[in-house]
Formats: structure tokens, C-alpha cells, sequence
């Protein structure tokens, strides 16, 4: 029976927006296929984990001052983290984590919180406390050549920038600035992004791509994984591209309503 | 001169809307703000301003506590109906003061908004403050608990009236230490009883120490973060409790305060906290114990809030839920009952719930036994589906509806005992839906 090994950094720190429904999505559409999971948690200050020998790590976002807590811990990690990514385990990271995995976070009051610097992107709270990147949103994304959209909802206050490649082109919603364009990073083994709302319920193929490349870098050979009855999911994607992409999107107009915010 | 007429024209505005049978709710206070924003200064209150706060509970509570003052003979002036931000407390004001702006009341106890309370409380001389808890909320409107819970901590730094905590609440006992000069400062709180728990599983807040960020140990838990804690390396929690509800019998409705015992309508631990702020705020005003616990035991909200009613012959319980813990209250209630059950799940997402439905997947619903069928419905009922679905329960018993009477007809298509959740915004229209269908 083939096999996926999840890791859940900080579930009890970093939970701010439903993230750890992530999981139960990964675990239902591999459960579905027949394909056993573990999963994980590695708690602050618990027992080093060994990254390398998981499949996925996911890690969320957190409120202020759980974040700078967990940091700190993380930062012990570093090289280990490095390492992981380099040899292929996919990382799934949303907002807080997001922005840790980068050089740092600069908050309102100028204090630094240190990243792990994997990434070369840095991010730095908008200096107005009342603003904040709030709202639904819909990115298109590329998976190996497919487009897709990818719905949800943002809210940060960090204003992302340096990204090398993002997840996504933004098609209503703000993304990694003030309406930006562009929405999180990306590589291969790695989504970084701000949508939560939860990420990985209402877009059942991202969740698939991660179960798809996971199981053919665990397993070296061509994954074709059994489809699923994604009704519900495909009614809730209908219900928010039609809300805010309908005719709108057509006439180009939203990009209008982006510059006026 | 000018605030005259702003009283004037706004009084008729809630009359007129009166007439034609709606209620008033924020407009005339809305409209009162913004002709004159220090419009608040121009009430002369004579009566004890009672402010209740908190993320859950702040309708029960604070209507309790008005028909507690009511029945023992005080005149009370309250925003019984739930608008409880500054429009809608000053909408309150407009609706019972006199031309010249007189508050006649012994009592004026108003449900404020966690984040209108330092907005509030700036411009009214404020005599008690009842704190009940603090979970996450509506975090897009609000932003995160803790600058919530920082803003209050601002506003106690310089208030030194009476302030009543719930000591099980982390997040809420804290602000017992925002001013050392307050000297009344008065905590509640449950003693264990067949509903605590050892360990935790739910959605949790404030799990580690506000001051020293120390993992908190829990002696018990009661529900959610709510339990009996203390922190392990600054000694923070075991505060001296003034209000103790013991001898706890949740199914019954029986709970005791100092050897007498209170019946109450309610069989929830949740309800119960509430009650416990009530009677707090009764024992501290000096109100006789015989006529709280008459007030206690005839006390029932009926808007949706733990409402129990018989529709069609079948047994229904509605009840409010606009954050993981409500949920998890209710789907504890519906845990207990071993009957057949079927279930309406309602989520909208409308300014006033939050626009984001992240929150769901912090509901804990992995116990479903003995439901039969998941209806869901709402502005969002695909994402309710999808929750429910991604927890186990299967996929062919969902019947996602996009409207609500459809939900309701599907829901007593059979005779199973009904539970109804339903957030914000959807509460009083499922409301109105099931007795519709009642009468018809």
C-alpha cells in the first residue's frame, strides 16, 4: 500500500485561519485513493523532527506574537529545512509561514524578525495599522502546464515582494502587496502563499498536485490518480468565480476596481 | 440647541420605523453620530451603567441580568435586542430618553461589542464591566484577538470600577492585572463537574501564559479553552473566586451558589457560564437571592439561542454559532442525545459573520453518531458540505440547498429529533422559515 508521511510544524501556534484543515484535505483525497497517511505534529521545543523523511510539511500562519515565538524555534531548524527542500520533500506554507521561510518580517514598529532566509523574498508589515489585505480572493495558477484558478481568501498585513516566481497571476483580490498581480511562490516542491479559507478544500487540484508529485518522487514513476466526486467542490468554485469573475472578468473591469483600492 | 433636534428627528425616525413594524436597531444612532459625534454627551444618565463584553454569551447574559434587575423591581433600560455597537447602544438612548435628553432608569445595561468598548466607555461614566470570554471571532473585522484583548487592557488601565471576569478564561482573567489600583475586581467561575475533561482537542486560544508565554497547565477543561489553569512558571491563574457554581448537573438544569440551589430552562455547560456572570453581577448589586433564583428559573431567551421548540411533532433545537467554540457547544449538545438526528448547518457570510468561512474547519465535528442526514445551507452551503464531508461523514447523507425554506422542508421530510445551527446573519431567518412551516 503506498504511503504518505505528513508533517504539521506548530499546529497549536500556528492555527490563526482553519489552516489545519490543509491536512484533512490532503488526507481525505489520499485516503480516497487507497493511500495510507501519517501524519505528524512537531510541537515548539519538542523533539528535533527529521524533515527529510517526510513527503509533505505544511506549516500556517499564526497572530504576532505566537509568530516571533515561533521564529525563534524554527530558526534551530534552518539547515535542516534547506536540506529537505533540496532533496525534493514538499513544502506547503501559508502566510506566517510563508513569510518566515523568507529573509524576514519587518513590523510596524521596525522590529526584524529574522527568516530562514531560504527564500530570497522578505516582507514588511504596511505601516498604516488599520490596512490590511483582507478579503476573497482568485489567483490563476500553472501546475506543470494546466492552468487553473485557485479561490480563497487573504488576510495580511505583510507586503511580500523580491518573489522569484509566484504561485499565481491575481485575478480579483490583492495578493502579495496592495494590488499586486502577483500571489505567493513557487517552486516545484514548494507553495508559498497568503489564501487561506481553507486553501486546499476548494481547490481539490492543487491538493492533488501535491498527492501527485509527493507519490511519484516517494515511488520514481508516473502517478495517475483515480478522479473523485468533487461536486460539492465544484459548486462551491462555481459560486465564487461567478460572484466576483462573471461578466466583469470578461470586460476586464475588476482590474479597474484593483487600482482604486 | 442643535442636539435637540438631532433627538427629536431621530425619535421620530424610531417611532415611524415603529409603525410600520420594524425595529429601529442602529440607524437613528447612526444617523445621531454623524451629525454630532460627541452626541453622547448630551444624555444626562442618572442611573449605574452595566456594560456586558465578550466573544460568546453577550445576549444571554446581559438580557439575564436585565430581567433579574426587572424582576426585583428595578426600572432598567437595555439593548435587549442585540445592537451592541456604538449606533446601536446610542439608538438605545434615543428610543428612552426624554427631548431634553434625561435617562430615567435605576439601571441601564447594555451588550457592547468587544471593540467598542474602549470607544464607548470613553464618553459614558461606566459602573460595571462584565468580561465572559474572548475566542476568535470574526477575526477579519476585528483582527486578531490579542489586539482586541489589548485594546480593553488599555481602557482598564485607567478604570476603577467594578469589573467581573470569568477566572476560567486565560484570556479574560489577565485583564484582571491591567490596573493594580482597581480594587473591584470580582471573578467567577464553574467548579468541575461530569462535563470537564482532562484533555483538549477543540480549536484553542490562549493555551500559553499571557505573561511569561509558558505552556498553561489545566487542571480541567470545561469547554473549549475554559477550564481551571495555571501557568507553571509565574503562577499566573488560581485567583480568589467571589462567585462559584458548584454541584453542577448539567442534564437537569441544577446548579448550587454557597449550599442553595438555582433550576434553570438551560442544560448546557456554556449556558451556564453565562448565568454565573448574571448572578455575579445580582450578588454585587445586592439583589435578594430569592428573586434571582425565580428570574434563574423562568429565564429563557427564545431568539435562537439554545431555543428548543416542537415542530411537526419533532423535536428541534436551534442554536447560534458564529465561531468554532459555539459549534463545538452545540454539536456537544447533539452528542449527548442518543436519538436519531438529523442536522441543518447554515453558514453565511455576510459583513456581520465575517466574510471569511476559514473558520469552519476549527469545528471539531468528528463524533456524528446517529445523524442521519446533514443539511446545509446559506450564502455558503458548498463549503459547509465540503467540511463535513472532508471529516468522514458521508458524502451521499449531505444535501447542500441553496435556499433555506428548501432546507427546512428537506429537514422535516423526516421524523428524526432536529438540530439546527446557524450563524449570524442566518439565525433569525431559519427562525422564521421553521415556524412557517409550522403553520402551514
Amino acid at each position: 500500500m503506498e504511503e504518505i508521511k505528513i508533517l504539521h510544524l506548530y499546529p497549536d501556534m500556528l492555527n490563526l485561519y482553519g489552516d489545519r484543515g490543509n491536512i484533512q484535505a490532503l488526507k481525505y483525497r489520499a485516503e480516497k485513493r487507497g493511500i495510507n497517511v501519517i501524519v505528524d505534529y512537531y510541537y515548539l521545543g519538542g523533539e528535533a523532527p527529521d524533515f527529510s523523511k517526510y513527503d509533505i510539511v505544511f506549516s500556517g500562519g499564526g497572530a504576532d506574537s505566537e509568530q516571533a515565538l515561533v521564529a525563534n524555534d524554527m530558526l534551530k531548524y534552518k539547515e535542516q529545512i534547506k536540506k529537505a527542500i533540496d532533496e525534493g520533500v514538499f513544502f506547503l506554507l501559508v502566510c506566517g509561514s510563508y513569510q518566515l521561510f523568507g529573509k524576514y518580517y519587518k513590523g510596524v514598529e521596525g522590529d526584524i524578525i529574522p527568516g530562514l532566509e531560504i527564500f530570497d523574498y522578505y516582507t514588511e508589515a504596511i505601516p498604516d495599522r488599520k490596512k490590511r489585505c483582507i478579503g476573497d480572493i482568485i489567483i490563476e495558477v500553472n501546475l506543470d502546464g494546466i492552468k487553473t484558478k485557485v479561490i480563497g481568501y487573504e488576510n495580511h498585513a505583510g507586503q511580500t515582494q523580491n518573489v522569484e516566481k509566484p504561485f499565481g497571476h491575481v485575478l480579483y483580490g490583492q495578493g502579495n502587496t496592495f494590488g499586486a498581480q502577483e500571489e505567493g511562490f513557487m517552486r516545484k516542491n514548494v507553495i508559498a502563499t497568503y489564501i487561506h479559507g481553507t486553501l486546499l478544500s476548494k481547490n481539490p487540484e492543487i491538493t492533488d498536485y501535491i498527492i501527485q508529485y509527493a507519490l511519484e518522487r516517494k515511488y520514481g514513476e508516473k502517478v495517475e490518480l483515480e478522479k473523485l466526486d468533487d461536486a460539492f467542490e465544484e459548486k462551491a468554485r462555481e459560486q465564487l468565480l461567478n460572484r466576483y469573475l462573471s461578466k466583469r472578468y470578461e470586460k476586464g473591469e475588476f482590474y479597474e476596481e484593483i487600482k482604486k483600492k | 440647541m442643535k442636539n435637540f433636534f438631532i433627538i427629536i428627528i431621530t425619535k421620530i425616525i424610531t417611532i415611524t420605523l415603529k409603525i410600520f413594524g420594524k425595529n429601529a436597531g442602529n440607524l437613528p444612532g447612526n444617523l445621531a453620530l454623524k451629525w454630532d459625534k460627541d452626541i453622547f454627551k448630551y444624555f444626562k444618565i442618572n442611573g449605574k451603567i452595566i456594560a456586558v463584553t465578550g466573544t460568546n454569551g453577550k445576549t444571554m447574559t446581559n438580557n439575564c441580568i436585565a430581567q433579574i434587575f426587572k424582576d426585583a423591581g428595578k426600572k432598567v433600560i437595555s439593548n435587549l435586542q442585540g445592537n451592541n455597537m456604538e449606533t446601536g447602544i446610542l439608538s438605545t438612548f434615543i428610543k428612552n430618553c426624554t427631548l431634553t435628553g434625561k435617562i430615567k432608569a435605576d439601571y441601564i445595561i447594555l451588550e457592547t461589542d468587544e471593540s467598542y468598548v474602549p470607544v464607548v466607555y470613553k464618553k459614558l461614566p461606566l459602573d460595571c464591566l462584565v468580561i465572559l470570554n474572548f475566542f476568535r471571532d470574526q477575526l477579519d473585522r476585528n483582527g486578531e484577538m490579542e489586539t482586541l484583548i489589548l485594546k480593553i487592557q488599555k481602557f482598564l488601565e485607567d478604570y476603577n470600577g467594578k469589573l467581573i471576569l470569568n477566572a476560567d478564561d486565560p484570556n479574560v482573567s489577565r485583564l484582571s492585572k491591567a490596573n493594580h489600583e482597581n480594587k473591584n475586581i470580582f471573578f467567577y467561575s464553574i467548579d468541575k463537574c461530569k462535563e470537564s475533561a482532562d484533555e483538549l482537542y477543540e480549536a484553542a486560544e490562549g493555551t500559553y501564559c499571557p505573561f511569561c508565554k509558558t505552556k498553561l497547565q489545566y487542571e480541567y477543561y470545561q469547554y473549549a479553552h475554559i477550564g481551571k489553569f495555571k501557568c507553571p512558571n509565574c503562577d499566573y491563574g488560581e485567583e480568589e473566586i467571589y462567585q462559584l457554581l458548584t454541584d453542577i448537573n448539567v442534564d437537569e438544569g441544577k446548579f448550587c451558589i454557597g449550599g442553595e440551589q438555582y433550576k434553570t430552562q438551560y442544560d448546557s455547560l456554556y449556558a451556564f457560564y453565562d448565568l454565573a456572570a448574571a448572578t455575579t453581577v445580582a450578588k454585587l448589586y445586592e439583589i435578594p437571592e430569592d428573586s434571582v433564583k425565580n428570574t434563574i428559573k423562568e429565564f429563557a431567551l427564545n431568539n435562537g439561542r439554545l431555543e428548543k421548540l416542537l415542530i411537526n411533532n419533532c423535536k428541534t433545537v436551534i442554536n447560534l454559532a458564529k465561531n468554532p467554540t459555539g459549534f463545538n457547544v452545540s454539536l456537544r449538545m447533539l452528542q449527548k442525545d442518543e436519538n436519531k438526528k438529523d442536522l441543518l448547518l447554515v453558514l453565511n457570510d455576510n459583513v456581520a459573520d465575517g466574510r471569511d468561512v476559514s473558520w469552519i474547519w476549527d469545528i471539531d465535528f468528528n463524533n456524528l453518531d446517529g445523524v442521519q442526514r446533514i443539511i446545509t445551507a446559506g450564502i455558503r452551503p458548498y463549503d459547509m458540505a465540503i467540511r463535513v464531508k472532508t471529516a468522514g461523514y458521508p458524502a451521499e447523507k449531505i444535501i447542500p440547498c441553496t435556499s433555506i425554506k428548501e432546507a427546512v422542508e428537506k429537514l422535516y421530510e423526516t421524523e428524526n429529533t432536529k438540530y439546527v445551527i446557524a450563524n449570524y446573519t442566518a439565525i433569525q431567518n431559519v427562525r422564521k422559515e421553521i415556524k412557517n412551516f409550522h403553520k402551514s
